[in-house]
């Protein structure tokens, strides 16, 4: 039995499936933390006012055993507000939060048994980084030699078995996150809480980290929640990515789907690239540059209207009788990206692949199409 | 969102908390200063008079050394400034290798305590006299020990308000890069000379405020080096007359500290109050 | 579980791209601040070196070199000086630290900014602006003939400001306002993410104080301890403006051997007793500073 597994048991926590074979000290301490059945978390009608702002607009959200949720949004729309009521650290003025069909509403945050990693410099700067992951653990009393080992094999999970007697002045970003991360593991919670645990790093490690937290996720099973206010980041790890408006769920849905059906305009216009072309909305079809498109999920009740098109869906074709003009491009590797102004003023930006838009400078005559596939349409904002 | 904290459970009990801090610390603070005030109005044998106040003006001593003390505090707000300013400029710009120099040099004082520091510039003081007076540095001697404006008092000043500008000026240059500032200035066509009257004084107007501020504090209230030379600015003399007008001395202090006070309120509001003035209080 | 590690992560500081620049001969600029300091503040510290080594003979005016003025300045009435400075200053920090850490955090976590510059400014008046206006001050409140002493007859229940615990009042008064300002930066410092991080772990809101803040805090504390001990025993006006030479404190009796009040020809005494000053002075610099630094490298 490895020292966690000793902790775990001792700690009067769940104890986790003892393989006994052990393959090498990393599959052990993986099995050992792997839990018998991930939790399930639930938001129910949530509702939190600061002053005159509205931070959670009754929010309703349920997340499934071991997947990895990410949550959505621009900043100030509730992303964060809802995690830290999951946490413990915020109160809904109404509404309740369950894991596992269990109120925690009212549980104290040190009870709450859901492990958190927080933006940034959340590591006591006085422990080294084995006394940091080990600091859970001493708070229930585990006697020391027991929780220095146990500690020693979070670290050794998150790859930083020979960092443990540092300190975190010591430490890089992005070591010191995965530190945190040991550190949230620690206590085998039953939900795993990310808040924005990347966005202080740069690119290069905020790429590695993301596959490696993905991973460790995957590997454990346990239930995670994250918040982001980047889209490729959540999109590019998450099950399924619930998109946060003004306090309100917008849509939750794998990253496809998202991507693919997104089912408001703003989630349209958030997640990803999106262009608004006039169009006349008739019936179940939406005449758009000189065609009619069959309209894709329920149209709008207004018959001036926008429709909603990804950069990669719009063709642009050179033609010295084409009243619209390019008036940027920007080179993206394989694909080249091109804003073309049309003849009523209105911006369109296509991807078009590189050798296709060589000849295609800033001041070039163009026309504009769209595939013959039903189109998103959205009611005119201006 | 992760400062607008919650805890809104037991906000009720941590304000009671804070509250009662701040009333047991009000009350310790100001009971002192409105005693004061009713010691110099409420007079045994008189009942309530001002006389205390209105006396102040005409009493002997008061003009002269409240002017002595405040030609003390110009002359040595401006000559720690023409010393620090450029020195503190060059340090961040030209000879960073100095710094650890210059840091400790302007820490020595805090390791002297003022009456050390009197103790030493006494005897120095005495070797004129007794070793110099046939050469001409003897007249140098006499002349910064006139009582009517005793310039060793602003030497000894300056040396005594070196931690503190150390630490207003340096807090002022730590938040704005002078480098990028002067180099900024100097690729939009400035000289050398420009690039630091136009860029880099602007920009440090609230740490020279600052500086200036905690120098005049301390000019005005200094007390002990004055005292051992003999000489009698405003402090000297406020003990002085107490022996004599104990109610007068007494409304002379609460004006200052007051006084003291809402020029420093006045600082703060101008942006950046002198913080950590503290070390150097010696 | 293979872990690529690329070379940013591994680099705790990216390293600052030192480039080169013309520099002008900015030396020189530091010449007058150097020159100044060797003056005005390195002879009389020479003066005071070389007078506390040496003796002169009354009658024949030599002068030798000699360490008696510094055993005559830890003896007798100079060392019982030195010991009560030393009580008086040691006893009035702790109280002031003990007290003024409450205050600090009160101050520091009230959302009224306006009670916080207030507070801190005035900080900044009393601990600064002490001296002779802070002891008219408590006279004209607890001296012989005060507000306070008169109104609730204190004196008949013993009272004394001109005493021990008269000056530890007196001493606080500026004590606190040093201690709220030395240990506000650290209190701001402690971040809301280990509270909440502590929290996350499991701890109590004492467990809290106990693992994370206080220890985080300690070197703050440390330092400004050592810092208002420091600034105690270096006071000299107020206790002059008030109780004369009636409690014996070092600062009281180097003035006393200055202006030869008791006796003559003590005057290199009192520069002896000068440098014990500075070397206990110097000491508390030495505990002060690398505590500082510590806690600056945390609480950045």
């Amino acid at each position: 039995m490895t020292a966690l597994e000793k902790t775990a048991v001792e700690t009067g926590m769940k104890t986790g499936t003892k393989t006994g074979t052990k393959t090498g000290m990393k599959t052990a301490v993986r099995t050992a933390m792997a839990l018998d059945k991930a939790a399930t978390v639930e938001f129910r009608g949530l509702r939190r006012e600061f002053g005159t702002t509205v931070a959670l607009d009754g929010l309703d959200l349920t997340v499934r055993p071991g997947e990895l949720l990410a949550l959505l949004g621009p900043s100030g729309c509730g992303k964060t507000t809802a995690l830290r009521m999951l946490a413990g650290f915020e109160h809904p003025d109404s509404g309740e939060v369950l894991v596992d069909g269990d109120d925690v509403t009212r549980v104290p945050a040190h009870r709450r048994d859901a492990g958190m990693v927080f933006q940034s410099y959340s590591l006591f700067p006085h422990l080294s980084a084995l006394d940091n992951v080990a600091f859970g653990l001493r708070m229930r009393k585990v006697r020391t030699a027991e929780r220095r080992a146990a500690a020693a094999e979070l670290l050794d999970l998150v790859g930083l078995a020979d960092k443990g007697a540092q300190f975190p002045h010591q430490l890089s970003g992005g070591q010191q996150q995965r530190v945190a991360l040991a550190r949230a593991l620690a206590l085998r919670p039953r939900v795993l809480l990310l808040d924005e645990p990347l966005s202080a790093l740069d690119a290069k490690v905020r790429l590695t980290l993301r596959e490696e937290i993905r991973r460790l996720q995957r590997e454990l099973g346990i239930t995670t929640l994250f918040v982001t206010h980047d889209q490729e980041e959540a999109l590019s790890m998450a099950d399924r990515v619930a998109v946060m408006q003004a306090g309100r769920l917008e849509q939750c849905a794998p990253p496809a789907e998202l991507y693919g059906r997104p089912a408001t305009a703003f989630v349209a216009e958030f997640v990803g690239t999106m262009s608004r072309i006039p169009g006349r909305l008739d019936g179940t079809t939406v005449e758009v540059l000189g065609r009619r498109l069959p309209v894709d999920g329920p149209a709008p009740a207004a018959t001036e209207v926008d429709v909603l098109v990804r950069p990669e869906a719009v063709a642009v074709r050179a033609d010295d009788t084409g009243d619209a003009q390019v008036i940027a491009t920007a080179f993206l590797g394989a694909a080249i990206r091109v804003t073309v102004r049309l003849a009523d003023g209105t911006e369109v930006k296509a991807d078009l692949p590189t050798h296709e838009a060589a000849t295609l400078g800033a001041g070039a005559p163009v026309t504009v199409s769209l595939p013959d596939r039903p189109v998103l349409v959205a009611e005119r904002t201006h | 969102m992760a400062g607008l904290n919650a805890g809104h459970l037991n906000r009720g009990r941590s304000n009671l908390w804070r509250w009662g801090v701040l009333a047991c610390a009000g009350l310790y603070f100001l009971v002192p200063l409105a005693a004061s005030v009713l010691f110099t109005v409420d007079v045994p044998g008189q009942g309530y008079t001002f006389d205390a106040y209105t006396q102040i003006l005409g009493t002997e001593g008061f003009v002269t050394s409240l002017l002595l003390s405040l030609e003390l505090a110009a002359a040595t707000i401006a000559i720690v400034l023409l010393l620090m300013v450029p020195a503190m400029v060059a340090l961040r710009l030209a000879a960073p290798g100095l710094r650890p120099v210059v840091e400790v040099v302007c820490a020595l004082p805090l390791v002297v305590p003022p009456i050390a520091f009197v103790a030493g510039l006494g005897t120095v003081l005495k070797w004129g006299p007794e070793h110099l007076s046939r050469t001409p540095l003897f007249q140098t001697f006499v002349a910064i020990q006139n009582p009517d404006f005793p310039f060793v008092l602003v030497l000894a000043y300056v040396v005594m308000a070196l931690p503190f500008v150390y630490r207003a000026l340096d807090a002022g240059l730590r938040a704005m890069d002078v480098r990028t500032l002067v180099e900024a200035a100097r690729s939009c066509g400035a000289n050398w000379p420009q690039a630091l009257v136009r860029a880099v004084l602007p920009n440090l107007r609230g740490a020279l405020l600052n500086s200036s501020f905690l120098t005049l504090a301390l000019v005005l209230g200094e007390f002990t080096v004055a005292q051992l030379l003999g000489f009698r600015p405003f402090a000297v003399w406020i003990v002085n007359v107490s022996g004599s007008q104990a109610q007068l001395s007494v409304a002379v202090s609460v004006l200052s500290l007051l006084v003291t006070w809402a020029m420093l309120l006045a600082l703060a509001s101008f942006g950046g109050r002198p913080r950590t003035a503290s070390a150097a209080r010696g | 579980m293979t872990v690529v590690v690329t070379a940013a992560d591994s680099e705790p500081v990216a390293a600052a791209s030192v480039k080169r620049r013309p520099r002008p001969a900015g030396w020189w600029a530091v010449v007058p601040l150097l020159a100044f300091v060797a003056i005005a503040f390195g002879l009389p510290a020479v003066a005071m070196l070389n007078g506390a080594f040496t003796v002169k003979d009354q009658a024949t005016g030599a002068t030798s070199y000699t360490t008696a003025n510094l055993t005559a300045s830890v003896q007798g009435a100079y060392m019982t000086a030195i010991l009560g400075s030393v009580k008086l200053s040691a006893v009035s920090a702790g109280l002031a630290a003990l007290l003024g850490l409450p205050l600090a955090q009160a101050v520091v976590t009230s959302r009224f900014t306006a009670l916080r510059e207030a507070v801190l400014t005035a900080s900044g008046v009393l601990a600064n602006f002490g001296g002779v206006p802070l002891a008219f001050a408590f006279v004209a409140t607890l001296g012989n003939s005060g507000v306070l002493t008169r109104q609730f007859g204190l004196a008949d229940k013993g009272w004394d400001l001109y005493s021990f615990w008269g000056l530890v009042i007196v001493y606080l008064y500026f004590l606190i306002p040093l201690m709220v300002l030395t240990i506000t930066p650290a209190l701001d410092g402690l971040r809301v993410q280990w509270r909440e991080a502590a929290r996350n772990n499991g701890a109590t809101s004492l467990q809290y104080w106990l693992h994370v803040a206080l220890p985080v805090l300690a070197p703050s504390l440390l330092g400004g301890l050592v810092l208002l001990f420091g600034s105690a025993f270096a006071a000299y006006a107020t206790a002059a403006a008030m109780v004369g030479s009636s409690i014996p404190l070092v600062t009281l009796q180097i003035a006393d051997a200055i202006s030869g009040n008791v006796l003559v020809g003590q005057e290199n005494v009192a520069l002896a007793l000068s440098l014990d000053m500075v070397l206990i002075a110097g000491l508390v610099m030495a505990v002060y500073l690398p505590l500082q630094r510590r806690s600056a490298r945390w609480l950045a």
